[in-house]
């Protein structure tokens, strides 16, 4: 019933992203109001604002463009997203601190941004070119270390883990999506949870269990089963040595990335502050430009990584539910907009650029409202943040480009 | 499905933030960014019963720095100026925000002031602020009375929650006692603040109070008397107290060796307060109520009132004195070697005459004596406004049972006691206060040091009044015929040197032999003879005896007490002696004549 609503897909795609970025340039106003300048002289909200008009441009741009053009020239630009990732590394080298920018004259550009998008579209080449089967580990071996674990590698080096792991989580669904069957995603996956487990050797045993229990009915090989089952014996038996090995500072790292509520005065502070403005907003929030928590700054990087909790804040639960709204109109249009392709490099396109949006918006809220680390990744359309802003915009285009070119093969 | 799944779990947990715990979450946000800012009020002024000022409020200068706009040089600079250690001024700033002024130094003087103020272009960051400071006006003469401030310490923080960690109060004396009503009542201000603790805006008005003065305080004491009384001691260590015998005002309550009161209104210097400390002549401890003292001769009139009271003896009771007394074994010897010959009572009071009063302690014995030593405000504190009262000891038969055990109970220890020695101890204020007893035939008040309050705003006073007590016990006829005896002492008896022109009046003296040197030397009195107004207690430590030392300080404090009554003239009582002088000498010169021819 709701499918009809989706042959409108760009009107959808145009109005959440136009609804997202309203509430964004809201937020960033707010912030701004507070905080006099920030860097040439200009506000965040100026400074935003420029960025916007950029990305309209680069939006336009990728509408533009026919979709063949992508695929062409996908390789070309992945090899010189690699190069600039690590001139970044070069560049940078020997200063301390993060190291994530180049400085192109009066802007800084994030390699790493372009890196999403370059990523997706030479993965999504090179996979829909040949009939790879990547339900062979070979292959599926083969795609993740040409396409995926470079740039992971160079972005956890700068060192920026959260972008660092959107790479990772990009490579299941857009493998899904290329044929990896679902058995197989699960069988990926299941050493991550028995790792989570192997704390608790009730919970360890059940995981096992699952993992045993899927084997039997799935009819795999035995070699294949035998070897699935020791490498998960093997994780679950390894990570509570190596977990104990580690120097106590070391495991108090980690326990407050988990958990910074822990550590109240350093990573908990921002986590708790964000709470605070978020629950203080109430149903109807404080009132633009009202947030007490927002206004006299005790919430912390209010303008990137904690930009929600001023929506929390000053529009309450209804600016936060009509927030949430508008991504998942975006999200769902998106795999939709996947769906219809005929085309297999736009599907394998469009259902990663689904997978970036929503998994950067699942870990910023999810973070701004202490169920997920601090990993300091943006909000999409909302965060400040110029080159992802224009990197986001892009996909928009190239998501409205596909959902013209649907029925083209 | 999965997109769903997201969606709804965020959803839920802001509902669960937003409107479950919001309430919460928007007390934390204003407790976050609102701060509340204590206003001190101004502690009460001290008058003394004439309204003269002894204590009040100076402003002082307490210096901040913010460490934002402030650098290395300017803590270095005024390092170097107040002397102060550069590592704890810096540990001060970083425990503030960096837009919070932070308090490094207070009860600046204004010379310092002045040449920081003359320096202030070098010194980026540097604040201050005009906060009360206890001021005295006489540094030592008052010191006991009033006592010291100091901050509160954690004993005091669990009274009352009145009172909150940092506050300034009474260490000691009136200060202490009377805390509550010098301190006034706070007033607080809601500010807020952001993040980094920079002042936005006052919030709250309806809540915020603004602080109310302490009550002023009027004493009984008479400021002029009192910085008399401690010239006549001349560095000499002892006590002096007078009370008003018709309400029991104290006009004047010293102790002698005293420390400059004003050491104590800042941070006290702990060089200065170890020397305190260690003196050996305790000049921090009132001798007025919390040093004990054996009475010596001055008990006599206990004594004498008991067996009186009790008729166990008549004042017509003689005793031949031949200088010494055979008690069981031992010989106690009387003051006067020759001995004083047969006297009465009366003649035994003025005379000071040991071997009569071992004789009557004997008659009276030790039940009877305790008992009206009791009745006589001896054994039990006075009740003065002052914190740390000592009650001083009365040995009573099961006292000496408990320390000597039964059989060791002697005659010589109630022969000893009559005379006021033995484990007898009395505080001088014990002993203004007998002198009052004696002087109202039994009747007084409790001594006490204030005389009203004042409120700062509305100048509606609260005066105190004393009731008075009666000794029913004793028949004011006991009374008459011991203040008839203590006449004498000052008329023609030991007590001579404290006699004055012009105004008759009774006392006795007292020479307590003590373990710690030169006997003490006491004096009580009450003047004049007739309607008495004022009564002494003086001791005067390791003095000697009381007619050489303390009778005269007590003689000049009545002549000073009386000429402010315009009750007696200097001028004229020396004009008197020197007739008495002259004529002496006329007489001296004739006897020469005569003897000449010879």
């Amino acid at each position: 019933m709701f499918d009809r609503w989706f042959q409108k897909a760009d009107v959808l795609i145009i109005v959440s992203v136009a609804g997202m970025l309203i509430m964004g340039f809201l937020a960033l106003y707010s912030t701004s109001a507070s905080t006099p300048q920030s860097s040439g002289g200009l506000n965040y909200f100026e400074s935003q604002l420029i960025w916007f008009f950029v990305g309209l441009i680069a939006l336009l741009v990728c509408f533009f463009v026919p979709p063949r053009i992508y695929a062409d020239y996908s390789y070309g630009i992945y090899g010189l997203t690699l190069v600039l990732l690590l001139a970044v590394l070069l560049i940078n080298a020997g200063e301390t601190g993060a190291r994530r920018w180049i400085t192109l004259g009066f802007l800084n550009f994030q390699p790493s941004e372009l890196a999403k998008i370059a990523v997706l579209l030479a993965t999504a080449n090179y996979l829909s070119n040949s009939d790879i089967d990547l339900n062979i580990f070979k292959n599926f071996f083969v795609v993740t270390t040409l396409f995926f674990i470079p740039a992971f590698l160079f972005i956890l080096r700068q060192p920026d883990l959260g972008t660092a792991m959107v790479f990772l989580i990009l490579i299941l669904p857009v493998f899904y999506w290329a044929g990896l069957r679902g058995g197989n995603v699960f069988l990926y996956i299941a050493p991550l949870f028995v790792l989570m487990a192997s704390f608790n050797f009730y919970f360890f045993l059940f995981a096992m269990l699952i993992i045993v229990a899927y084997l039997y009915f799935s009819k795999r090989s035995l070699r294949t089963g035998t070897a699935v089952f020791l490498i998960n014996i093997f994780v679950g038996m390894i990570t509570p040595v190596l977990w104990n090995n580690l120097r106590e500072y070391q495991q108090q790292r980690i326990k407050i990335f988990l958990t910074p509520e822990a550590d109240p005065l350093g990573a908990g502070y921002q986590i708790i502050q964000s709470k605070v403005a978020i629950g203080s907003g109430g149903l109807f929030g404080k009132g633009f430009l009202n947030g007490s928590q927002t206004q006299l700054r005790f919430l912390p990087e209010q303008h990137t990584d904690f930009i929600f909790a001023v929506v929390g804040e000053e529009f309450g639960f209804l600016g936060v539910f009509i927030g949430l709204l508008l991504f998942a109109i975006f999200l769902i249009t998106a795999v939709k907009i996947a769906n219809m392709q005929r085309s297999k490099f736009n599907g394998i396109v469009s259902i990663g650029i689904a997978t970036l949006i929503g998994f950067h918006m699942m870990v910023n809220i999810g973070m701004t409202i202490g169920l997920l680390p601090v990993t300091g990744l943006p909000l999409p359309f909302i965060s400040y943040g110029g080159s992802a802003m224009v990197i986001n915009l892009s996909m928009v285009g190239l998501l409205l480009n596909f959902y013209r070119h649907r029925y083209e093969y | 499905m999965f997109i769903f799944t997201v969606i709804l779990i965020l959803l839920v947990r802001f509902l669960s933030i937003q409107i479950i715990s919001g309430d919460l979450y928007e007390l934390k946000s204003i407790e976050n960014s609102v701060k509340i800012e204590t206003k001190f009020p101004v502690r009460g002024n001290i008058y003394d019963r004439n309204g003269l000022l002894i204590a009040d409020n100076r402003p002082a200068f307490s210096l901040y720095l913010v460490r934002s706009r402030t650098n290395s040089y300017t803590i270095s600079r005024l390092g170097s100026i107040l002397d102060l250690d550069l590592d704890d001024i810096e540990k001060k700033l970083r425990q503030g925000g960096p837009f919070q002024p932070v308090k490094i130094a207070r009860h600046i003087d204004q010379v310092t002031l002045t040449t920081l103020q003359e320096n202030i272009l070098e010194l980026p960051g540097l604040e201050w602020k005009v906060e009360p400071k206890r001021h005295y006006i006489y540094d030592k003469a008052f010191a006991h009375v009033l006592g010291t401030l100091g901050e509160i310490d954690e004993n005091e923080l669990d009274k009352t929650s009145e009172y909150e960690p940092g506050d300034i109060v009474g260490k000691k004396g009136i200060e202490k006692r009377l805390d509550r009503e010098l301190r006034g009542r706070k007033g607080y201000e809601f500010i807020k603040v952001d993040a980094v603790g920079r002042v936005v805006e006052k919030v709250n008005q309806s809540k915020s109070s603004l602080p109310y003065p302490g009550n002023d305080l009027y004493l009984t004491i008479d400021a002029g008397l009192q910085v008399y009384a401690d010239s006549l001691f001349m560095g000499r260590r002892g006590a002096l107290v007078a009370t008003d015998v018709r309400n029991g005002e104290i006009l004047t309550m010293l102790s002698n060796p005293s420390y400059d009161l004003n050491i104590f209104t800042g941070p006290v210097d702990s060089k200065v307060w170890s020397e305190l400390i260690s003196d050996t002549l305790h000049p921090l401890y009132d001798r007025t109520s919390q040093s004990t003292y054996p009475p010596g001769s001055t008990f006599k009139i206990v004594a004498a009132i008991a067996a009186l009271n009790e008729a166990i003896i008549t004042p017509s009771w003689r005793v031949n004195c031949p200088g010494y007394y055979q008690i069981g074994r031992r010989t106690v010897r009387c003051w006067k070697a020759d001995g004083h010959g047969t006297l009465d009572l009366l003649g035994a009071i003025k005379n000071s005459c040991n071997v009569y009063f071992y004789k009557l302690g004997l008659e009276i014995g030790i039940d009877i004596w305790s008992k009206y030593s009791n009745l006589l405000g001896f054994g039990s504190k006075t009740g003065v406004e002052l914190s740390n009262e000592k009650a001083g000891l009365v040995p009573s038969e099961e006292y000496y049972k408990r320390v000597y055990g039964e059989k060791n109970i002697t005659p010589g220890l109630i022969a000893n006691l009559a005379i006021g020695q033995g484990e007898l101890l009395v505080t001088p204020i014990q002993m203004g206060q007998f002198a009052m007893i004696l002087a109202n035939a039994g009747t007084y008040y409790r001594p006490h040091l204030i005389h009203k309050f004042q409120d700062k705003v509305s100048k509606t006073e609260n005066t105190t009044q004393t009731a008075s007590i009666k000794i029913d016990k004793i028949r004011p006829e006991v009374f008459d015929i011991v203040k008839k005896g203590m006449g004498d002492v000052v008329a023609e008896g030991t007590g001579g040197r404290a006699r004055i022109i012009g105004i008759k009046f009774a006392g006795k003296t007292g020479t307590a032999q003590n373990p710690h040197g030169d006997s003490h030397s006491w004096f009580i009195c009450f003047a004049p003879y007739d309607n008495p107004e004022i009564a002494l207690g003086i001791i005067v430590e390791n003095g000697g005896s009381g007619s050489a030392v303390a009778a005269p300080i007590a003689g000049n404090y009545l002549r000073r007490y009386f000429h402010q009554k315009g009750m007696f003239d200097y001028e004229k009582e020396r004009k008197i002696l020197y007739e008495i002088w002259k004529k002496k000498k006329q007489e001296e010169e004739d006897k020469l004549q005569i003897q000449l021819p010879l």
